[in-house]
């Protein structure tokens, strides 16, 4: 079915790390058109800051897939014979993999103002030192290139994650439904973040994103609930043997004391419509106590964080620990300033290097 | 005096011998226990000896003899009956052996007496007739002789051959692990090996040119056997007790039950042994194992000093053999077609799973539930509601016969697997059956439905129709047979796979209670046995003396499993479907919230760090830019 050239979960990956590197290269631009590096003065220097920042996030995107295609290659070649006889147990472990990975991410989507403010607040950063030290010929290369460097050393990052993300949860699909998600996730990402750069309708925008959020998330609680059933299958179908197969979907292809609805029909795993609302909502025609548990205790789970998250944000501490939080705060916080620069610093690489990007800039400036 | 008293003692005895009926009274004692055995040489294991031998003694008696057998139980651990297979017991249904349908479960140190006439001739077998029991070697061919039988003077010398399976374990022992939740296709297990005579490797002596009668008996709990004698053909002249008109055939097949005698006319040489050949038939096996011999060679010996051959199987499979079928065999009574049937019984064999997740055998939608209170003394003690089949009980499955009834039953086979099925009490009739034995005998499998009978379309039914007492029904086919019920009692219908029968194969016919109630009355150590197994003897199958129309408390079968949601399913989908509404909804609220976050930003309240931000040029207010 669909699930064969479609995996929903690659998908979603691919459209996140997407959005957020084409915020960090939207925010660069933004920069670059407000007047940094005096581009306002200049139009041929405006034109270049912009072709450098375009060729860093081009090139680091080839190299992401380059890489990616090689990893997912040999990921693949080695992989899909391993699972044999444990098909369900491997199931099991990789839609809770995937499930996990889909839920921390996908709260992210919905902050991506936050997002762009910090990035923003990094780049201006690291813009704004002025040590300069050091020569050669590297220094000199950064110094040029530094529009450069940036996106492409944040696209890259951005892609490997992807590609990490994206083999964690994509081993049990078929090679074949790999390349349309990835595509349309990178189609997806990049317009949205194209449409905030140009400052399009914040709302519909942040609409949309909440649709796209609410939709991740009901397959990421399928994935999880499925991950579960798969689980409690395995054990039935290594406690019968090899007689399960036999029965469809009838009765003794299931164990019917963990059982709590079971249809005679409607199969998610083979049976054409049913199969989305298996990939969607984690719908089984057969399922355990276990299954539907699982899959309550998930949406449960979610409500409180975002509970938790919304707390955060609004009284600037979790429930109950308020006391904790500001005595925390209260030690040093000149300590937290001088660091903080050196930590946003350490996003762009290795310390030296981003001093040379630094003093690179500061000399365009 | 005396000597007038002597000869009139004389002439009274030559008087009984000329009129042929030397009955006699054949008496067995049967003490009952465990002893061990190896019979293939694999495997030594527990075993029911009687007498402390095993394999057990035959019962040989003459027609028309009476036949007493006293047992006593034994083996310590473990009830038993004794069902003497074939037998009509016309008269005596008390003496019919199945538990808790005429008798009680015989406990351990009870003792019990079988005694009845044998009005009939041919080849029979005894077994036990408790549940999980005859598998365990409880079973022995019975040969009633008879000098009268047509083929009396075509033979020199007469063998007795029993086939069996075999198991390592204890039947009790693998029970569980069929009737489990863990077996849910009802997979039968699979035994070890196949005997013959309770041994292997067996030579039958045999001299040139002579016949021979050899009574062939499938004793086993499961495999039915293909059967025959390289280079050797051999006429059919009985099936189950019935002579039938000498019929040539080369290969049979022996379903568990049924038994064939058959003519063998050896060959004109001496310098070669011939295998008789018997080949399981491996379609009821759901698994094979690598090391189950399926085939066994046993011989023909003409000559001590010539080779024993091993069988030279010329077949891949055992479904390519092609065995003679039995439906077209004629009684060499010449009895006719019984006329129409008073009472037609259709009923078709399922095999489906109940709650508790076990694989049962349903004729129709009930599997044989045992009662309460055996059958038969259910009959006897509910006065005039003997007739009400209510009392019985719903899940014992019985059907009330009127006396001299001509009874038709049409099985239907909606399972995939054969079924030897077997009518206490009676000889059947054999009308029609689809798809006959024979290479087609699977054909029904290919089309994926069963095909059940159809009265306005079928075969004519033969003129002079075949008789016997377990027929095979095949695979989504059907059988159509025909009786009298001539037979005050309570006999059991069912399938003689012992592993069916526990999952419930099976019916009862309460056939002309009311002559039954006047004919019948049970010796005291019947009661007996039933006393010291705390098995209630008066009652309905809910064990009530009192109202046998109340049969609250009888043993039910299993919950069918519903076919779709049940309420619990219902709430928990509900309740799924609110958590993701509730859960989107956070979700949203959450993602909503990031418009603070846009107005924090970007708007007057906007944080230091912005501002902080030494940028040469830098517009404080960034969001037309930013959007």
């Amino acid at each position: 079915m669909y699930q064969n050239i479609f995996n929903v979960s690659i998908f979603f990956i691919v459209f996140r790390e997407t959005l957020e590197a084409s915020v960090v290269v939207s925010v660069l631009l933004a920069f670059i058109k407000q007047g940094v590096g005096k581009s306002a003065d200049d139009p041929t220097v405006y034109k270049k800051l912009v072709r450098h920042i375009w060729i860093g996030a081009g090139l680091g995107f080839l190299i992401c897939l380059v890489v990616g295609g090689a990893f997912i290659g040999t990921w693949y070649t080695l992989g899909t014979d391993i699972w044999g006889a444990s098909e369900d147990l491997w199931e099991g472990i990789l839609s809770i993999i995937a499930a996990i990975i889909i839920s921390i991410m996908g709260l992210a989507l919905l902050r991506l103002n936050k997002m762009k403010e910090k990035w923003r607040v990094k780049i201006a950063k690291a813009l704004e030192q002025s040590n300069i030290r050091g020569k050669g010929w590297f220094r000199h290369f950064t110094r040029k290139y530094a529009m450069a460097i940036l996106p492409f050393i944040t696209v890259l990052r951005e892609g490997v994650e992807a590609i990490v993300f994206v083999g964690g949860v994509s081993i049990s699909s078929s090679a074949k439904a790999f390349p349309l998600p990835v595509v349309c996730g990178l189609a997806a990402g990049s317009v949205v973040g194209y449409i905030l750069y140009k400052g399009g309708d914040f709302m519909k925008i942040q609409y949309f994103l909440i649709v796209a959020t609410c939709f991740l998330y009901l397959v990421a609680s399928g994935l999880f609930s499925k991950g579960v059933w798969s689980f409690q299958n395995h054990e039935w179908v290594k406690a019968v043997g090899s007689d399960v197969s036999e029965e469809g979907d009838g009765p003794g292809s299931y164990d019917i004391r963990k059982n709590l609805w079971h249809v005679n029909c409607c199969n998610g795993e083979t049976s054409g419509g049913w199969m989305i609302f298996n990939a969607i909502l984690g719908w089984e025609n057969s399922a355990t106590y276990g299954s539907v548990i699982s899959y309550n205790l998930y949406w449960l789970t979610l409500m409180m964080t975002v509970g938790l998250m919304l707390f955060k944000e609004r009284h600037g501490h979790y429930p109950f620990l308020k006391f904790w939080t500001k005595k925390r705060n209260a030690a040093p916080l000149a300590q937290e300033e001088q660091k903080s620069p050196e930590n946003e610093i350490q996003q762009f690489g290795s310390s030296d290097e981003s001093r040379e990007t630094k003093e690179a800039l500061v000399s365009v400036v | 005096m005396a000597l007038l008293a002597r000869v009139t003692c004389l002439v009274l005895t030559t008087l009984l011998a000329i009129a042929g009926c030397q009955a006699k009274t054949v008496t067995y004692d049967f003490n009952v226990t465990w002893v061990a055995a190896n019979p293939d040489g694999l495997y030594e294991r527990k075993v029911v000896g009687i007498n402390g031998q095993w394999p057990l003694p035959v019962i040989e008696v003459d027609k028309g003899d009476q036949l007493v057998v006293n047992m006593y139980n034994g083996l310590g651990d473990k009830t038993s009956s004794i069902h003497f297979h074939g037998m009509f017991q016309n008269g005596t249904n008390d003496m019919d052996g199945p538990s808790m349908v005429t008798q009680c479960p015989i406990p351990p140190g009870s003792s019990f007496t079988y005694n009845f006439t044998v009005n009939q001739n041919g080849t029979y077998w005894y077994h036990c007739h408790t549940e999980n029991c005859y598998p365990d070697g409880y079973r022995q061919a019975l040969i009633v002789h008879d000098k009268d039988a047509p083929f009396a003077n075509d033979y020199e010398e007469e063998f007795t051959v029993t086939m069996s399976d075999w198991y390592h374990t204890l039947t009790e022992d693998i029970a569980p692990s069929y009737m489990s939740l863990y077996n849910p296709t009802g997979a039968e297990p699979i035994p070890n090996s196949f005997l013959f005579n309770d041994t292997l490797n067996v030579s039958i002596p045999v001299k040139p040119n002579t016949t021979y009668l050899l009574r062939l008996i499938n004793i086993a709990a499961f495999v039915s056997q293909y059967f025959y004698i390289e280079d050797h053909t051999f006429k059919i002249v009985e099936i189950d007790g019935v002579y039938t008109e000498p019929t040539e055939a080369d290969t049979l097949y022996i379903a568990v039950a049924q038994r064939y005698s058959i003519l063998v006319t050896t060959k004109n040489t001496t310098d070669q042994n011939f295998p008789i050949v018997t080949v399981a038939d491996t379609v009821l096996l759901d698994t094979i194992p690598s090391d189950l011999k399926l085939n066994n060679t046993n011989w023909l010996e003409y000559s001590k000093s010539a080779p024993y051959p091993q069988a030279d199987i010329q077949v891949a499979q055992a479904q390519d053999l092609v065995p003679f079928d039995d439906i077209t065999l004629v009684p060499s009574d010449g009895m006719p077609l019984l006329p129409e049937p008073d009472i037609q019984i259709n009923v078709t064999v399922i095999m489906q799973n109940l709650m508790n997740g076990y694989n049962y055998a349903f004729l129709n939608n009930i599997t044989y539930t045992a009662p309460k209170v055996p059958t038969l003394y259910t009959v006897l003690s509910s006065g005039n509601l003997a007739t009400n089949s209510e009392i019985y009980g719903e899940f014992t499955h019985p059907v009330v016969l009127n006396h001299n009834d001509v009874v038709e039953i049409i099985l239907n086979n909606n399972d995939t697997g054969t079924h030897p099925f077997h009518l206490h009490g009676h000889n059947f009739q054999v009308l029609d059956r689809q798809p006959p034995v024979g290479p087609n005998f699977y054909s029904n499998l290919n089309g994926g439905n069963p095909v059940n009978y159809d009265s306005s379309n079928h075969t004519t039914f033969p003129s002079v129709p075949a008789r016997r007492d377990t027929f095979v029904l095949p695979p989504y086919g059907y059988f159509v047979i025909r009786f009298v019920a001539d037979n005050p009692g309570v006999w059991f219908f069912h399938c003689h796979i012992d592993w069916h029968l526990a999952a419930g194969l099976g019916m009862l016919f309460i056939e002309a209670p009311t002559q039954l109630q006047e004919r019948l009355s049970i010796p005291e150590d019947h009661y007996q046995a039933c006393r010291a197994a705390g098995v209630p003897y008066e009652g309905n199958a809910a064990a009530n003396a009192q109202d046998f129309l109340d049969l609250a408390g009888e043993n039910t079968q299993q919950a069918f499993i519903p076919a779709g949601f049940t309420a619990r399913g219902i709430v928990a989908l509900v309740f799924s479907c609110i958590s993701a509404v509730l859960g989107m909804a956070g979700i949203s609220v959450y993602g909503l919230t990031d418009l603070n976050f846009h107005t924090m930003y970007t708007g007057p309240d906007a944080p230091n760090t912005t501002e902080s931000v030494a940028m040469d040029n830098v517009q404080p207010k960034t969001e037309e830019n930013t959007g």
